[in-house]
């Protein structure tokens, strides 16, 4: 049976799941891995979710910023024999952000650089800096080569998107003309060795700072032109991202509920992964509800009894959310055409183990099928 | 209103993410509004789900009623930029002249966490506003805040920029958005979570973030999604066939499964007010009066 997943792995060395919260992308994320260390191909999963969702999914205790080679035992007691390696990781905002400066800065920067107040805020609290590291981890993985198959969990829509142009606002921030020009006093006074500098010169500084407060100001040109001596590597880097989302061997698995609301925001995503020049190997639509078998209403309509009312209720219920499901299906497969769906079936309880992880990579690898004909009825 | 939040001005709902925010906070708005509350409720630069629930048309970033006693906004950056701008600077001139330059506002966007700073800052403005009368323009404030790990960035916004940013109108105007979040009197902590194992997790780590990182007081979780008990043990173990045995297990796991979500929760030392799924192919104000009745009911 062809798989839109298994061929995507295929050709790819890069897999991305993208999707709204709460839809099971980190657990998709997962199964992707698993599903490839257990094929012979190495993995790496890596996730940059705020919430530690991964490490829930592996059943590992907690997830660190180093990469955590899945222990033979938790595939053991699962049943699992993988034939190559799976390691995760959780990206750590701040961690990341420092050794980053470690590495590249040059080393009468360095210090400045930390003990600035604008760099701990972008280093841990600015909106936006989590999903820059996470490129730059992406990438910096990539380039060890060290894992044959790469798979990145990105923080739900809004922040996905900021995602995709994280490289691209770092860029427009270190590099840009508005701030050269906004700040050239106090640059050049930093250039020429000048401890003190002033920001007065220009009205529109000046109004600028009755919001901010000129110290303000003097803080961040004095962060700007520490950090210019990064803007280099921000720029080639910014690039080398750029190139490598659009890389023939890098795929998008666009992850969603079958829910109303959860498919608008699916064709929302496809339409800006495809106007950006991404492949999407697939849509995969998760915890789909199955219609009630005819022979099951055959056998309750029968029954009598005291548990025929409350069975037939259940039934009802249980067909509402299959039908209403069926129509996200048939709303997604048109409007994401010709992007393939992948349906994974609603697990009686939540996917919460690498064995029920292992069930899932089952229907991604398209040996197990949702029962689609009823469901598109 | 539940007896948890009727003294509170400021309602935060927030959880992970689908476990129904927005539907909640569109009761919460409902029902507010119906107790006799001005009520405004505010989304965050999102696509806009409140009106759409509520069968109103879409509202935008003006503050626009809906019905009676409730208004409804969806903030957006650059229109609170531009109010905020107003607000600091007095004269729409100077703000035309300096703000609307491309250069400038592209220098805006880079000041850290502003844009967060200034959606906040509007909807915290609203919850201070206040009538030629001198009572307030709305008795409360309810966001529907963003899911976990973006909301505590988006909440503590105001701290981070106490801690980061010289004195100025900027970290002025952050310390009394700051002392108005922390303020138990003021402001309460809505918890949406389902009766599934990770959201139940996740909403437990949430509740400590706030409380320790945020300085928030969470006041109530709303259990959404709540499975009733329909079948006793003894009726799922009696023998019959095997799909209607599977019919009544599934069902029988999910409704145990949403009580020991229920008991998990209430380890939280919080009112936990389970709401049942509903059932239907729209969802839409038909299904939120009914969530607002279910809210209702678990007062009493």
């Amino acid at each position: 049976m062809s798989s839109p997943i298994r061929d995507a792995m295929a050709t790819s060395d890069v897999l991305i799941t993208v999707g709204s919260g709460g839809v099971g992308k980190t657990t998709i994320a997962a199964t992707l891995a698993l599903r490839a260390a257990m094929e012979g191909t190495g993995s790496m999963v890596c996730t940059i979710d705020p919430a530690k969702r991964l490490a829930n999914a592996l059943g590992l205790e907690a997830l660190g910023n180093k990469e955590a080679r899945i222990p033979d035992e938790t595939f053991g007691a699962a049943g699992l024999l993988p034939r190559a390696p799976m390691y995760a990781m959780m990206l750590d905002i701040k961690r990341s952000w420092d050794d980053l400066v470690e590495r590249r800065a040059p080393p009468d920067k360095r210090e400045k650089i930390l003990n600035n107040r604008f760099y701990q805020a972008l280093s841990t609290a600015l909106a936006g800096s989590q999903e820059y590291i996470a490129m730059e981890k992406m990438w910096e993985l990539h380039e060890q080569a060290k894992y044959p198959l790469l798979v990145v969990d990105t923080p739900p829509t809004a922040h996905a998107l900021d995602f995709l142009d994280a490289p691209n606002r770092i860029l427009d921030f270190l590099d840009n003309d508005a701030a050269k020009w906004l700040l050239t006093p106090a640059l050049a006074a930093g250039k020429f060795g000048l401890k003190l500098f002033n920001l007065g010169g220009s009205y529109v500084a000046k109004t600028i700072s009755r919001f901010t407060g000129t110290e303000t100001l003097q803080q961040l040109a004095d962060f700007m032109l520490n950090i210019t001596s990064l803007t280099d590597s921000f720029r080639e880097r910014a690039h080398q991202t750029r190139s490598l989302l659009q890389a023939p061997s890098t795929a998008f698995v666009l992850v969603t509920g079958p829910m109303p609301e959860r498919v608008d925001e699916a064709v929302y995503f496809h339409t800006l992964l495809q106007q950006n020049k991404m492949r999407v190997a697939a849509v995969v639509v998760n915890r789909i509800h199955a219609p009630v078998p005819d022979a099951l209403w055959d056998e309750v309509a029968r029954m009598g009894g005291p548990l025929q009312a409350r069975l037939e209720q259940t039934l009802k219920e249980n067909d509402l959310l299959a039908t209403q499901d069926a129509r996200g299906i048939e709303r997604l497969r048109e409007l994401c055409a010709p992007t393939p769906l992948v349906l994974v079936p609603r697990f009686e309880l939540d996917v919460h183990d690498l064995k029920a992880v292992w069930e899932t990579s089952r229907y991604l690898w398209g040996e197990a099928q949702v029962d689609a004909a009823k469901a598109t009825r | 209103m539940n007896p948890a939040l009727t003294d509170k001005r400021l309602l935060i709902v927030t959880g992970k993410g689908g476990v129904g925010k927005t539907t909640i906070a569109a009761a919460l708005a409902l029902e507010s509004a119906r107790s006799g509350k001005r009520t405004l409720v505010c989304e965050v630069n999102t696509k806009e789900r409140i009106t759409q629930l509520l069968g109103k048309p879409e509202v935008g970033p003006e503050v626009t009623s809906l019905e009676e006693n409730l208004w409804a906004v969806n903030v957006r950056p650059e229109e609170s930029m531009k109010e905020y701008a107003l607000m600091v600077l007095k004269f729409e001139s100077i703000y035309s002249a300096v703000f609307e330059n491309r250069v400038v506002r592209y220098f805006l966007r880079f000041i850290p966490s502003l844009q967060e700073l200034v959606l906040l800052g509007k909807i915290l403005f609203h919850l201070k506003e206040k009538r030629a009368d001198g009572s307030f323009r709305f008795d409360r404030v309810i966001i529907d805040a963003p899911a976990t790990g973006h909301a505590i960035t988006f909440l503590s916004v105001p701290q981070v920029i106490v801690d980061t940013v010289p004195p100025g109108a900027m970290s002025t105007d952050a310390a009394w958005m700051r002392d108005l979040l922390v303020d138990a009197k003021t402001t309460a902590v809505v918890l949406v979570s389902l009766p599934e194992e990770l959201p139940v997790n996740e909403t437990l780590e949430l509740h400590q973030a706030l409380k320790d990182r945020v300085k928030l007081t969470p006041r109530l979780v709303v259990l959404n999604g709540f499975i009733p008990a329909r079948f006793t043990e003894a009726e799922v173990e009696a023998p019959t066939t095997t799909l209607v045995h599977d019919t009544m297990r599934a069902h029988h796991a999910r409704s145990k499964l949403s009580l020991a979500s229920q008991k998990t929760l209430q380890k939280l030392g919080l009112p936990v007010v389970p709401v049942p799924r509903i059932f239907g192919t729209e969802f839409g104000r038909a299904a939120i009066e009914q969530v607002v009745a279910l809210l209702s009911g678990a007062d009493s």
